[in-house]
């Protein structure tokens, strides 16, 4: 039996019987995807299903304002929840996050709409995101401004009606994602995120089982029988590296079924697969060579488990795993760059999102090698540091 | 035949040095005790002969050939390590099949090899049980066992009783005893006096990287006045007055 199909085979059977194990890298990436799929699917399908729920005060009273009130209620992607209660009852049912907005329209509507006068209020809920308070703020002015043009239009001879119609769109938006011009949706970007946190997690049980090796002896017997430090470490870098794109293929199969099968969108895949392998590869090898520089800084298993978590969620939380890098300011976007996940993530997004060739990798996929070499390199200098202490 | 000419060595050299001008020789097919307290210098100098530790050049022979100009693992030799040097979650027959695979026996040999060493450290009833169920003395003879795949002809044991209960312990012996019957060496270190005395034809005692006393058994005891154990405490204390 040679060498290597010996360490692998040990590796496979030990990770085999390792619950917990399996549990961090293939459960958990799995179980995050399908959350966050569904629970980020409004922040991506602004087109199509999102509804921005109010209710509206008409304090006004008067046929302008009652126009206005059903054109605002029209207004995709409003939706005006009708509730036949007193304005302070609906203030309070508004801050208990029952809708995302109160919308009062004042007193004298069509006198300070004359005079551009603030003529309506929008009370934000509690709960409400930012974005789609901006939304609902930039809808509401968008059709105030419509209806102050009526009014002001509406006393001058040969204007079109067609000119003040609201309802047709004055915009051409579309996407360039694909064809079909739909949005890309939360599990075009879940997916590939929460992968590449569980490809960083192996560091967990890779670190575990060199660390054991280490302390009851193991390895010392190995190399009194000829394996060297530099055979056993590279000995798990191919179990590992099956083990990652094992995950590669686990969650794009639930992006591809499982996610469309519970009523989310499908993942799509691009047109150039060598693209994502090639990704899947490199992120493979980084992933690998990290575990194997935490193996050899950390001295018991605790402290693996502790310092790779920290620093995988660090690396995640600041490369856009959790929290979009778009979402991200300016320089947060910056401090992402230094992640190897953002590296990842960016590769995937250009043959996921951008629709990239296999050049377009090319730099993701240089930057997360040569992470790689960086960490064996290290990896080899504690090594012998260690050794021969 | 090993051959130890006046070894010294120190893990650096801001320290003291762990082994002091060390001389013995252990013949073919002896069954040598190398005895010590804890920190003696019985580790380092096991480390020294499998390879663990680079030996400076000129101070051991293996069969005439000097270890520190060896390329490559120890041939014919085979270390048992004091730790359960194994892996918990596989089986005994998962762990006998690595360990032989990664010493390169051929495939079409393995199976046979791996059934020979457990029935002789008599694990053979217990091949699909998983390592880390075993009991401490059945853990023991596993550690014996993958020492024995490759047929070595020198078996160093570190502590290979520590441990276990008296039926393991006298299975253990009797082991080594049928081997070194049929000519494989064995170098003991432990800090088992009874162990040592039963077992041995040739005693060495260290302490403090120094070789105190080497000679037959029997030489020894004369020595201890019918106690080995009695030699040993009287050349450790001395040392410590000294």
């Amino acid at each position: 039996m040679s060498l290597f199909r010996a360490l692998i085979r040990k590796e496979f059977l030990l990770l085999s019987r390792d619950p917990h194990g399996l549990l961090l890298l293939f459960v958990m990436p799995a179980v995050f995807v399908l959350i966050m799929t569904f629970a980020l699917q409004n922040q991506y399908a602004m087109n199509h299903e999102t509804r921005l729920d109010f209710f509206l005060v008409n304090q006004d009273g008067g046929q302008f304002s009652a126009a206005f009130a059903r054109e605002l209620g029209a207004v995709s992607p409003f939706n005006r929840v009708t509730a036949d209660a007193a304005e302070t009852e609906l203030r309070q049912r508004a801050r208990a996050d029952e809708v995302m907005f109160l919308v009062v329209i004042r007193p004298d509507f069509e006198q300070n709409l004359a005079v551009r006068a603030r003529a309506v209020k929008l009370l934000v809920a509690p709960g409400t995101s930012p974005v789609f308070a901006g939304i609902a703020e930039a809808r509401v002015t968008e059709l105030l401004n419509r209806f102050y043009l009526q009014y002001r239009m509406a006393s001058l001879p040969g204007i079109s009606a067609g000119v003040l119609d609201t309802s047709t769109p004055l915009v051409d938006s579309e996407s360039l994602f694909d064809d079909s011009g739909v949005l890309p949706s939360s599990v075009q970007h879940n997916v590939p995120a929460w992968l590449l946190f569980a490809m960083f997690f192996i560091a967990v049980p890779l670190s575990t089982t060199l660390i054991h090796e280490r302390q009851q002896g193991t390895l010392m017997r190995l190399q009194t029988m000829g394996v060297s430090r530099a055979r056993v470490l590279s000995g798990k870098v191919v179990p590992y590296l099956l083990v990652n794109l094992m995950q590669v293929v686990l969650l794009f199969l639930i992006g591809l079924y499982l996610v469309p099968l519970l009523g989310g969108d499908q993942l799509t895949l691009g047109s150039h697969p060598a693209g994502l392998v090639l990704v899947s590869v490199a992120a493979s090898l980084a992933a690998v060579c990290y575990a194997l520089f935490i193996a050899q800084i950390t001295s018991t298993v605790e402290q693996a488990t502790i310092v790779a978590a920290v620093f995988n969620i660090i690396m995640a939380a600041i490369g856009g795993v959790m929290v979009p890098r778009f979402l991200m300011p300016e320089a947060m976007r910056q401090l992402g760059d230094f992640s190897p996940m953002a590296w990842g993530l960016e590769g995937f997004f250009d043959i996921l999102l951008r629709h990239g060739t296999v050049v377009d990798v090319l730099p993701e996929t240089g930057g997360l090698l040569g992470f790689a070499a960086l960490m064996l390199a290290l990896t080899f200098v504690f090594s012998r540091r260690s050794a021969s202490a | 035949m090993v051959s130890i000419d006046t070894l010294s060595y120190q893990y650096s050299p801001r320290t003291a040095p762990v082994l002091d001008g060390i001389s013995l020789t252990v013949a073919d097919g002896a069954l040598f005790g190398l005895l010590g307290p804890n920190g003696a210098g019985k580790t380092t100098l096991l480390s020294l002969l499998t390879g663990l530790l680079r030996c400076p050049p000129g101070k051991i022979f293996l069969n005439g050939q000097d270890v520190a100009s060896r390329r490559g693992p120890a041939t014919g030799l085979a270390l048992v390590p004091q730790e359960y040097a194994f892996y918990l979650p596989l089986t005994v027959g998962e762990n006998l099949t690595f360990f032989a695979g990664v010493q390169g026996l051929p495939e079409s040999q393995i199976a046979e090899r791996v059934d020979h060493c457990a029935r002789r450290a008599g694990i053979q009833d217990r091949l699909r049980e998983r390592a880390g169920r075993l009991s401490g003395g059945l853990k023991r003879r596993l550690n014996l066992a993958i020492g024995l795949l490759s047929n070595p002809r020198l078996l160093l044991l570190d502590e290979p009783t520590v441990g276990i209960d008296p039926d393991s312990r006298h299975f253990i012996l009797e082991t080594i005893r049928d081997l070194n019957r049929e000519r494989t060496t064995v170098i003991d270190t432990s800090h088992y006096m009874e162990e040592v005395e039963e077992l041995c034809d040739r005693v060495a005692i260290m302490d403090h990287g120094r070789l105190l006393r080497e000679g037959t058994l029997a030489e020894l005891l004369v020595d201890g006045g019918g106690s080995l154990e009695t030699l040993f405490l009287n050349l450790t204390r001395r040392q410590l007055r000294d």
